[in-house]
């Protein structure tokens, strides 16, 4: 675990390195990540012109919710850069590179793609989350503090496990699959509150895909509305997080049981 | 213990069987056939520790998806696996921090920061003490003479630089065993000399087991003492360079240059008491005569000499890519009878040139 935490350390120098030399790139990267959430944003807000409460929630309280999704996966977008995994590190055979080095395979792909200016994401959500608290007038102690650490770190392991699972399917399959960018889409359902939605797509997103986890379950818990069961959800966020992880990370490794090389 | 122990192993991969025409695209959508195609068929071979070992055979025989097991890349698919001590896939992570791997047709440098950053970079990654590194790296800088190359990008270097950058970082963590996956390929004859004469000296001074795949004989010549040979899965010739050489090579050609045009018919009759020789006229002044290792070229030549002039005369040796190349075609390395056909077999360069036998 130190092992990997300061290759970390040591691959974002070599990131710093190599961007360094295209400044411009870098912060083009980070204007339309950035611009992206504002568009998803702006959709909320003209939402809200139109009713004041959606499903029983405010503005303030679903803007709050939309800030709360940016953190875990400005985080989870930093580390986890593979959507062109299946064409580098399979089609063209870098997994074999990757299999004769010293340290965690997975660690060693995601370090190499790491992508730090998603992180202004996650930022720019901790604001977000800030303004609207004012907004309501919220609070926060150190044990909030705490909290939200232990919920965002468990929204990071659900997507982590989800699209690991997913990426890993590359190693049982030579063609591309659409399926990344189909999960890409439902994700997003999970910034909004899900008692919106119908039972068979909340039921989804609550226990197959559990997007809500990411967003909306968390989120509820410094919202604390007592009228629904959203804080033991909230609290359910974690465990969610660790199973998924779980399942992910061993679909992976019996994928890379079945690498099978490539070319010559 | 050897250094690399390998019994009965195979590797089998499953390929799609794709139906012909839109029908059959059709019918592969709801109901796929697999075939199993073995690329590895049962082979068992052991290396001793300090040994440099030659693994030849054509595109396609295996050695790739051999040396991708040794290296605990791929999962065999039966048979037993040691190198080092270790089963490669099953402790990988352990395992290869003893081995080095290059693939010559891959980087494993950092394409857009300088060579030394991505060596500071492996350090860290096989965990190499900073002292160690230091004492290395100079060694290694220096027999490679990388000196000024060290601070320029990868995508800078020409080919040559590049391979002997990747040697180097394959070496940074002194592993006791190099896996070379065609390290010469595309490379001019001054790197490669460099590069063998490197591996030569690694061998030598700090017993490094070497375990090198190529298409260029001439790799094999200068390193190795031991070749494996592979086709179709199976070794069909596993032992010396030498023996090799003189098990298929089954004599050499006495290439004559006359004063006057030769007649075939006057020089067969010259030889006729060796009935194994034969001759073929080669241009105007030039014609060859083949003799199998049996007869000694004396005798042979003292014949031709006392009949006819001669301006010159040039001692021709089978080379290694003539042998080899027989080898592949016939798919095996066991010698034929001597004295069958030899027309075809290894050995003789007369196979498509008119050649009259002495008989």
């Amino acid at each position: 675990m130190f092992f990997h935490a300061m290759l970390f350390w040591e691959y974002l120098k070599n990131y710093a390195k190599t961007r360094l030399t295209y400044r411009a790139d870098f912060w083009i990267e980070v204007l339309s990540d950035l611009a992206f959430q504002a568009m998803n944003l702006i959709v909320i807000l003209i939402a809200f012109q139109h009713t004041p409460t959606l499903g029983g929630w405010t503005e303030s309280e679903v803007v709050f919710v939309y800030g709360f999704f940016m953190v875990p996966f400005g985080i989870f977008s930093c580390f986890f850069n593979l959507w062109n995994f299946s064409d580098r590190y399979i089609v063209k055979g870098e997994m074999d590179r990757i299999l004769t080095r010293p340290a965690y395979n997975l660690v060693q792909i995601m370090l190499e793609n790491m992508d730090p200016p998603s992180l202004f994401g996650s930022l720019v959500g901790l604001v977000i989350m800030a303004i609207t608290s004012a907004q309501m007038g919220m609070t926060y102690g150190f044990l909030d503090i705490l909290v939200l650490i232990l919920l965002v770190a468990g929204a990071v392991l659900i997507y982590f496990g989800i699209y690991t699972a997913l990426t890993a399917i590359a190693f049982y399959s030579d063609s591309p699959t659409g399926i990344l960018p189909l999960m890409y889409n439902i994700q997003n359902y999970g910034r909004y509150p899900v008692n919106i939605y119908n039972k068979v797509m909340r039921f989804i997103l609550t226990w197959l895909i559990p997007f809500a986890f990411v967003g909306v379950y968390p989120a509820a818990f410094f919202l604390e509305r007592s009228q629904t069961d959203d804080i033991r959800m909230a609290f359910l966020t974690p465990v969610v997080g660790l199973v998924f992880a779980a399942i992910g990370l061993a679909v992976w490794n019996f994928g890379v049981k079945r690498y099978r090389g490539a070319g010559s | 213990m050897p250094a690399i122990d390998v019994k009965d192993l195979r590797k089998e991969f499953r390929v799609q069987k794709n139906r012909e025409g839109l029908t059959g695209a059709f019918k592969d959508l709801f109901k796929r056939e697999y075939t199993e195609v073995a690329a590895v068929k049962d082979i068992s071979f052991t290396i001793p520790e300090g040994e440099i070992c030659g693994y030849i055979g054509e595109n396609g025989a295996g050695k790739s998806t051999t040396i991708k097991m040794l290296t605990g890349i791929l999962v065999p698919t039966s048979g037993q696996l040691k190198v080092n001590g270790y089963v490669p896939y099953q402790e990988r992570e352990k395992f290869v921090r003893e081995i080095g791997v290059v693939f010559g047709q891959r980087s494993q440098l950092w394409w857009d920061i300088g060579v030394i950053e991505s060596f500071q970079l492996l350090r860290k990654v096989y965990r190499v003490p900073e002292d160690q590194y230091r004492k290395r790296l100079n060694e290694l800088v220096e027999r490679l003479q990388l000196g000024d190359l060290l601070t320029r990008p990868v995508r800078k270097l020409s080919l040559g630089q590049r391979m002997r950058c990747e040697l180097v970082a394959s070496l940074l963590h002194n592993p006791s065993i190099l896996f070379l996956d065609e390290p010469t390929i595309g490379l001019d004859i001054v790197v490669k000399t460099e590069i063998r004469d490197f591996l030569k000296m690694l061998n030598r001074e700090h017993g490094t087991t070497i375990l090198l795949t190529t298409h260029d004989l001439q790799d094999i010549e200068a390193l190795c003492s031991r070749v494996i040979m592979l086709d179709d899965g199976r070794i069909i010739y596993d032992g010396g360079l030498e023996e090799l050489k003189e098990k298929w090579s089954k004599g050499r050609e006495i290439r004559f240059q006359f004063t006057s045009r030769p007649k075939l018919e006057e020089l067969v009759p010259l030889t006729r008491d060796f009935p194994d020789v034969q001759w073929t006229s080669e241009d105007e002044l030039t014609a060859s005569m083949w003799l199998p290792h049996h007869i000694n070229v004396s005798d042979a030549l003292s014949r031709v000499v006392g009949a006819k002039e001669i301006r010159d005369i040039k001692i021709i040796e089978t080379n290694t890519d003539e042998i080899v190349r027989e080898i592949y075609k016939s798919g095996s390395a066991e010698a034929r009878k001597h004295g069958q056909a030899s027309g075809e077999n290894g050995g003789s360069p007369a196979g498509q040139k008119e050649t009259v036998p002495n008989a």
